[in-house]
């Protein structure tokens, strides 16, 4: 029951910070990447339980992809079906930093509450 | 009822499927796609692991088949409420004369001129909302060079492709009548008051012919119907166009 409730919460918050995160991968790297590779990116810079299953990083990048923050190329593969890598576009970067500016000061405006709630 | 935990690609992409059966067929595709790349990039970096040792992990890392269906499901829904325009609540019956002319406020209409032979897979979607696959299909288990050959003549697939290109050419032709001429006389006809103005000043050297139909009523009378043959080419270009994607995704793409 409690377990269910947090994971809820976790899905709830995860909704839009899925786009952020993997906006950030693909504005870090100058190399193209496709679904496995960032998928397992974020499972390496994850300790312990991953915050979200990797198999929603794909429609997420297909959503971002049809509104034109990503492009995206199929390259043919030897070892299963043709792999589709994507890449930033400009408006992506320029969202990406919009998408930034909306993190922080959600984040500071939550942190003050929950801080000032420890410190005694 | 849960279905036991998949121990193949092939029994979790058919889980994936099954969980979708409700979806548009092309998102189907799209995310059996999506899972068949993971799937195999996973069992390839694993090769000292059986398919079905990887397989037993996958519901931790990628996500068990109803998880990943509830994700495409999710975003499905917010990506289409994003790219369509939201329906104009009806609040009353419009007139037949305002619902014949509003279609020049409807963007697809234009676009749907375009659509006329253009347009297949990507280019249908973007123009008529109908949703079409952004993954190709998935090739299914590996086989022998033979094998392959054989299993692509016995696919209907392959078959209703190759209709669908043949079919292009006098659709095409159709269409591609249908938009030049309605465009050539519905514009003549609009134009024909700025035309014959025009000539009268020696500005342009065309002008209505025969002279008969170079008189004030005359005009009016063609630029109304000018305006008429304009409306309706758009309301058939839409109704074209919805009915090509309709064929499209009949002879393209797989059902489920």
């Amino acid at each position: 029951m409690e377990d269910s409730q947090v994971r809820k919460f976790q899905k709830d918050l995860n909704g839009g910070l899925v786009a952020l995160v993997l906006l950030a991968v693909l504005a870090a790297t100058q190399e193209d990447l496709y679904g496995y590779e960032i998928a397992k990116r974020l499972q390496r810079a994850n300790e312990g339980e991953a915050l979200f299953k990797e198999g929603t990083v794909y429609p997420v990048l297909r959503a971002l992809s049809a509104a034109g923050l990503l492009t995206s190329r199929i390259v043919p593969s030897y070892s299963g079906p043709p792999r589709r890598y994507y890449r930033i576009t400009d408006e992506g970067r320029t969202m990406f930093d919009q998408y930034r500016g909306v993190w922080r000061q959600t984040r500071d405006f939550v942190d003050r509450f929950i801080e000032a709630g420890i410190t005694p | 009822m849960t279905p036991a935990a998949p121990r193949s690609i092939d029994a979790y992409l058919k889980q994936l499927r099954d969980a979708l059966a409700d979806q548009d067929p092309a998102l189907i595709q799209d995310a059996a796609y999506d899972a068949e790349e993971y799937l195999r990039a996973e069992i390839a970096a694993h090769p000292d692991k059986s398919e079905a040792d990887v397989l037993e992990l996958i519901a931790s890392t990628y996500g068990a088949p109803e998880e990943v269906a509830a994700a495409y499901r999710e975003t499905e829904a917010k990506v289409k409420a994003a790219l369509q325009p939201p329906a104009r609540p009806a609040v009353q019956a419009p007139s037949m004369l305002r619902s014949f002319f509003s279609v020049y406020r409807d963007p697809r209409a234009y676009t749907s001129l375009f659509v006329i032979s253009l347009g297949e897979g990507r280019l249908i979607e973007a123009m008529t909302g109908e949703r079409m696959p952004r993954r190709p299909v998935h090739p299914g288990p590996k086989l022998s060079l033979w094998a392959g050959i054989v299993a692509m003549l016995k696919d209907a697939r392959t078959w209703t492709t190759l209709a669908y290109f043949i079919l292009m050419l006098p659709l095409g032709i159709i269409y591609f009548v249908i938009a030049t001429v309605g465009l050539a006389f519905g514009l003549t006809f609009t134009l024909a008051i700025p035309i014959e103005v025009l000539h009268h000043f020696d500005l342009i050297g065309a002008s209505i012919q025969p002279a008969w139909l170079a008189t004030a009523p005359m005009l009016i009378a063609l630029n109304i119907i000018g305006i008429i043959v304009l409306t309706t080419l758009l309301h058939a270009a839409r109704g074209i166009a919805r009915a090509h994607a309709r064929i499209a995704k009949r002879l393209l793409v797989t059902p489920g």
